[in-house]
């Protein structure tokens, strides 16, 4: 028999008892259905979080810091090492001196290397405008922004200042076009004066683009961004003469066009301190989603495995309900084989509408559910849920080989039936 | 020619046994009409079912056309089978869910004919029984009588060589009875094809050529063969 046949007569079958084989599919339907939803959930939220991640990390750049004692049991006294630390509490934490920085910066691939200075500032504001507090980082061309007005080409010499859009109505001005060219004063306080008497200085910037916060509002990254010599200014300014001035918490180490990031944080590492990818900053994001889709898979893992019995018990049934008629093909020829086949196709066929149904409808809730979640977890116009079609497409043809599988011993009774014995059954 | 030579079919294990069929050897040529007759239990089914390959005899041979179908794979008696042979049972055993068109296309897909020329063998076949307006209709619609006719459709729709029929007019009254007769003895006339009827009905069997009286697995007596 041909198998397109077996195919077409295995379909018919199975329309001849369509309650039955619905339900079956159904059974099936809800183990693709969960996976499904889970892939889709954990492409989304992949897609997501490296979006965070290029979107404010530069993927050439490597976070370094001193190497922390592997052994550190921080609830025992702490061996006292040479060099700079800051300490809180009874805890102290190394710390990076310029010689350190110098160093890096020699290392093979390295491009550049800007310490860590952690600026505070006291407020920001404009002319006839009340004061806000602000946080500032250093300008990065290797992070993707996202403009809504302006641009960043004279950051480095205009004092420019890339302002974040929810500063824009509490700073007076209508829109972004509005701030363009506005000049904006930070005040900074001196630490390192002298009991008591306070000292600050106003540092002027001009607004050379407006830009949209980042998609993690909380994130450290989301102050405004000036060039990084005007932030070594202002760390200058504020910290020259203090005990911790010229002592980096950490330093950015920028690898160079081309370079491998991993092969230069393995570089870094070999010299002595620890340097992290900016993929190894997120990597607990992924490590979160990929354990948060493997329990979810496992329900749709037992889900199809519940199936697969219900597969089994109705192909045992529909061999039993058919016995004459797998006689009667038996003795007009058809092979073993073929009559397995028959019945593995049988099931095959419940394995893709199962999977079919589960799919489609975990699409179809996917697709009316992502705007109600996006507006829930404050995603914008992004999508959690991420449907790819190959994976979809792998999930069906999983569940067919599964179904098959399913149908072997049942197929393997009806083969292995005696057409006389068969066709006795009145 | 069908040469059945000492042939014998053992049932039950050790001090209980008996034949079904014992030491029974004839021969049958090409086109003949044969009746197989006996009473229950004489063994008619059982011979039969060994002729046609369906089962294996406990000893003895069966040459059909020269050819030992005994010694022949499993995968090549199906062959034989669905290519040279051809059923007819009491009990029809048409599908009843299916058209009567997909019924009797079933043969046709097992001998792996290709599709374009099935429909014109099944409308052949559907014609000759006198069945051609109900293509369509499902099997379980039809009398008793259409239902065998339809099964007698399916038995030739492959131009068999040989017509195995298992008490073929066994649930049909006299009249319907007469028609499928009629069929099945014209049809073995016109296309020489060896036509195989178990029965216990008399009558029936005098139309045939040839006539093998079984009593308890023997032959208790013959007519029509030379
Ligand atoms: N698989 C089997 N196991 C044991 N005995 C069997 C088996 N098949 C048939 N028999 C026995 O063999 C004998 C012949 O059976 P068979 O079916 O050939 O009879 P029959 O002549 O066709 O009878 P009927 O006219 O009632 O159909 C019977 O006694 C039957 O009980
Ligand atoms: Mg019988």
């Amino acid at each position: 028999m041909k198998i397109t046949d077996i195919v077409i007569r295995a379909g018919r079958s199975l329309k001849q008892a369509k309650a039955r084989t619905l339900l079956t599919s159904l059974a099936i339907g809800v183990g693709a259905f969960t996976i499904v939803l889970s892939l889709a959930i954990g492409a989304g939220g992949r897609d997501y979080a490296s979006n965070i991640i290029t979107s404010n990390t530069n993927p050439q750049e490597l976070f370094v810091q001193p190497k922390a004692d592997a052994n550190n049991d921080p609830t025992k006294p702490q061996k006292y090492t040479e060099g700079p630390s800051a300490t809180y509490g009874n805890y102290s934490v190394k710390l990076l001196s310029q010689s350190d920085v110098d160093k890096i910066t020699t290392l093979d691939g390295v491009e550049s290397v800007t310490p860590i200075y952690s600026v505070k500032v006291q407020y920001i504001t404009t002319e006839g405008q009340d004061k806000y507090q602000v946080s500032l980082r250093s300008f990065n061309d290797g992070v993707k922004l996202d403009y809504l007005a302006g641009n960043s080409e004279n950051i480095s010499t205009n004092n420019g200042i890339l302002m974040t859009d929810t500063y824009l109505s509490s700073l007076g001005f209508s829109d972004a076009s509005a701030a363009m060219g506005k000049k904006v004063q930070i005040a900074v306080n001196k630490s390192s004066n002298l009991a008591g008497i306070p000292e600050s200085k106003i540092f002027e910037f001009t607004v050379i683009g407006v830009v949209k916060s980042p998609a993690l509002a909380a994130s450290p990254l989301s102050g405004m961004q000036i060039y990084k010599d005007d932030i070594k200014a202002i760390y200058d300014y504020s910290q020259k003469g203090t005990a911790m001035y010229g002592e980096y918490q950490g330093a950015i180490a920028l690898a160079k066009n081309g370079a491998d990031v991993k092969v230069v944080k393995n570089n870094i590492d070999n010299a002595g301190y620890e340097a992290q990818t900016a993929e190894d900053l997120m990597s607990f994001i992924f490590n979160f989603i990929n354990v948060l889709q493997a329990i979810l898979i496992g329900f749709g893992v037992l889900a199809v495995l519940t199936s697969v019995f219900g597969i089994i018990n109705t192909q045992y049934i529909s061999v039993l309900e058919r016995t004459q008629q797998i006689g009667l093909m038996k003795a007009l020829g058809m092979r073993r084989r073929d009559v397995g086949r028959l019945f593995k196709l049988e099931a095959a066929w419940v394995g893709f509408l199962g999977g079919a149904i589960g799919s489609g409808l975990a699409v179809i809730a996917g697709t009316i559910g992502n705007p109600f979640i996006s507006k829930a977890l404050n995603l914008g116009n992004t999508n959690l849920i991420v449907f790819e079609p190959l994976s979809v497409l792998a999930v069906v043809v999983g569940l067919i080989i599964v179904s098959v599988t399913a149908g072997i011993a049942p197929a393997r009774k009806a083969a292995k039936l005696n057409p006389i014995e068969a066709l006795r059954t009145e | 020619m069908i040469e059945v030579t000492n042939l014998v079919k053992t049932y039950g294990k050790k001090d209980n046994t008996f034949n079904a069929v014992d030491d029974v050897t004839f021969s049958i040529p090409t086109g003949k009409s044969v009746a197989i007759l006996g009473k229950s239990g004489s063994g008619k089914s059982t011979l039969m079912h060994i002729m046609s390959g369906l089962d294996k005899p406990t000893s003895g041979s069966i040459l059909i056309d020269g050819k030992d179908i005994l010694s022949l794979k499993q995968k090549d008696i199906d062959s034989f089978r669905s290519k040279k042979m051809s059923f007819i049972f009491q009990s029809f055993f048409v599908q009843a869910k299916e058209s009567c068109y997909d019924n009797v296309s079933l043969p046709l897909e097992i001998a792996k004919i290709s599709y374009s020329r099935r429909k014109k063998m099944i409308e052949a076949a559907l014609a000759a029984v006198d069945m051609s307006e109900k293509i369509n209709a499902k099997a379980g619609e039809l009398s008793g009588g259409q239902k065998q006719r339809l099964a007698v459709a399916r038995a030739i729709v492959n131009s068999p060589k040989i017509l195995f029929a298992d008490e073929p007019t066994g649930n049909l009254d006299s009249v319907t009875g007469g028609m499928v007769e009629n069929l099945l003895f014209n049809y073995s006339k016109e296309n020489n094809v060896t036509l195989i009827i178990v029965t216990h009905d008399a009558d029936l069997a005098k139309r045939c050529e040839i006539q093998i009286h079984l009593k308890d697995g023997k032959i208790d007596s013959t007519r029509g063969i030379i």
